[in-house]
């Protein structure tokens, strides 16, 4: 007994400050039963939130589902393959724009819109990645981060897109035969999304394919070796991921009625990719922790009085103090 | 026929020879190895075989197909697995899962099937998983296959690259110097482990090796290269009694401790 206690305290050292609490939690979720209660509880919960909560916690958290959707598109990337990208948000910003014209200009139903929308993500990202994903990661961090300018700027200059003033009126669409109008109907669409997200991400790593990108993440010449055609498998790494982000740009579109460039600037993929490595590269409830971390803090901080104006000096801060003291990610991949 | 086939091949890295005209055959079902002294040019001439450099000049054959031109991952596709002379593995993954990536050359679930989940998708998850399980057994590190790699010792983690590379059921091992970093009971068990290769799984081996207490022990063909040219071949007993292998070992002094040293 004794010497578990002190193997527990060294233990909880190494992991440095909340690791003692990640592993406990690890323990715990080693039970598959009592995994699917947490699990089955964490949605009962999310789904009662909007009948005890005021429109505006309700909107906070349909924007931090919505910046999960994004996390785990961008995770799949970044996270189980390895690979740089600083501009994500142009992934969902094609998304997001496809949408909004073919409801706008063309008066298509929204549903409708969605394929046209996963087949426009799927051929940006093969004229992004195909030529590029054969430089090495900080020159591809280069022609990301391009990237994402290159489609915000473009979308700033076009008429179809609107210019700067964006696309507004964008009418909202029907589901089941209801009009989906208020917040916590979104609220409800953006959950259900959440949920598919996950069990997208969930199956894909639990697959020949998920696991061949976490090789090529960890050895790229061990990948090869072992028979995994590392250009290939990238590619479709990165056209998983873009299209993850597509998709949700369209719901995006749709949920706020207009859109602009001023959603796709580049401080948005820097914080898609923050919630990704700050709560924990490849790890599914790491990054749904950080993606939620980043949307709701700087929220929580609004009402306090001083602090409520310099909010985004702190957030910067605590951003600071959890890499330092958490260089893994906040919910990081268990190590046995 | 051999089951492969070396012919000429030279590389070159600017002004340097590593490899020159090298020609060698591997039988099938034997054990062969290539040796030679420190920068004899054995890793160059194994990269070339297993696909990450591309030879100067030159020819491999396997089963009559040449090799030259091709990406290591479409060799690995004709069952020629390899291993490295330092252990590569993917170290933040577990035992198992590192296993399991033997099995990707023979299995073909995409993306698709792993979004459906569809039921040939489950049947090749449980070949993969049963695949790597029995692999572990045959080396004999079952008790591992929950370990995350880079916590273990090296020689485990040798082991693991072996069990990840028979993963892929291999006809050709190549095993790019697979006893360095072992202790003198670890080298007794490669070398049981290796003839276990042919004898139970039918697998033919090419090694090459630093260690001369190894390789006479367990290979029936040595090829001698020394400054990237090939100097001797034939039998262990052949090779140890060439003066030219000697030489390139010990120097041009005919020394007698050395000679020993050799056996």
């Amino acid at each position: 007994m004794e010497k578990q206690k002190s193997k527990f305290i060294v233990n909880s050292k190494k992991l440095g400050f909340f690791g003692d609490v990640v592993e406990k939690c690890y323990v715990l979720l080693d039970n598959k039963k009592v995994k699917w209660m947490v699990f089955a509880a964490i949605l009962a919960l999310a789904i009662l939130f909007p009948l005890i909560s005021t429109n505006y916690w309700i909107s906070v958290m349909q924007n931090a589902m919505f910046f999960m959707l994004l996390a785990l598109g961008l995770n799949i990337i970044v996270g189980y393959t390895g690979i740089c990208n600083f501009g994500f948000a142009a992934h969902f910003a094609i998304g997001a724009y496809v949408t909004a014209i073919l409801i706008r200009t063309f008066e298509w139903n929204f549903w409708l819109t969605l394929p046209i929308s996963l087949v426009a993500s799927i051929i940006v990202a093969c004229i992004v990645a195909g030529p590029t994903l054969r430089l090495r990661s900080d020159y591809l961090a280069i022609v990301t981060l391009g990237f994402g300018e290159i489609v915000r700027i473009t979308a700033r200059n076009l008429q179809i897109t609107g210019a700067a003033s964006g696309l507004s009126g964008i009418s909202r669409p029907e589901l089941f035969g209801i009009h989906l109008t208020t917040i916590s109907h979104w609220y409800y669409v953006f959950l259900a999304l959440v949920v598919l997200y996950i069990i997208i991400s969930n199956r894909i790593k639990n697959s020949r394919f998920g696991r061949a990108l976490e090789y090529i993440r960890e050895d790229e010449d061990a990948a090869m070796a072992m028979g995994v055609n590392t250009a290939k498998f990238k590619l479709f790494a990165f056209i998983v991921g873009a299209v993850m982000g597509g998709l949700a740009g369209s719901f995006f579109t749709v949920r706020m009625g207009a859109i602009s460039p001023q959603s796709f600037q580049f401080i948005m993929s820097a914080n898609i990719l923050l919630a990704v490595v700050l709560g924990g590269m490849g790890k599914i409830p790491g990054v749904l922790i950080g993606a939620a971390f980043i949307a709701i803090f700087p929220e929580l901080f609004r009402d306090i009085p001083f602090i409520g104006t310099a909010r985004m000096l702190f957030f910067g801060i605590l951003l600071v103090v959890v890499m330092i003291k958490r260089p893994q990610g906040l919910w990081p991949e268990r190590r046995r | 026929m051999a089951l492969m086939e070396v012919k000429d091949l030279s590389m070159r890295f600017g002004g340097i020879i590593a490899v020159d005209d090298l020609s060698f055959e591997v039988e099938e079902g034997s054990i062969t190895a290539l040796i030679g002294p420190n920068g004899a040019g054995k890793t160059s001439a194994f990269n070339c075989l297993t696909g990450f450099y591309r030879p100067t000049s030159g020819s491999i054959y396997y089963k009559g197909e040449p090799l030259v031109g091709l990406k290591p991952y479409q060799i690995t596709y004709k069952k020629v697995l390899r291993t490295f002379q330092n252990v590569r593995l993917f170290k933040n993954m577990t035992v198992l899962e590192n296993v399991k990536s033997g099995a990707h050359s023979i299995s073909s679930q995409f993306v698709l099937g792993a979004l459906l989940r569809t039921k040939a998708q489950r049947k090749e998850e449980k070949e993969i998983l049963e695949n790597a399980l029995s692999c572990l057994e045959f080396i004999g590190i079952s008790d591992l296959k929950d370990k995350v790699v880079k916590n273990l010792s090296y020689g485990n983690q040798r082991r693991v690259e072996w069990a990840r590379a028979l993963a892929a059921k291999p006809e050709l091992l190549l095993l790019d110097e697979p006893a360095a970093g072992l202790n003198a009971e670890e080298k007794e068990n490669l070398i049981d482990l290796i003839r276990r290769f042919r004898e139970e799984l039918g697998i033919t081996v090419f090694l090459i090796e630093h260690d001369m207490s190894l390789v006479m022990k367990v290979s029936e063909k040595i090829t001698v290269l020394n400054f990237g040219k090939k100097i001797a071949e034939g039998t262990p007993a052949e090779v140890q009694a060439n003066p030219l292998v000697i030489d390139a070992y010990l120097g041009t002094d005919d020394d007698k401790e050395g000679s020993a040293w050799l056996k």
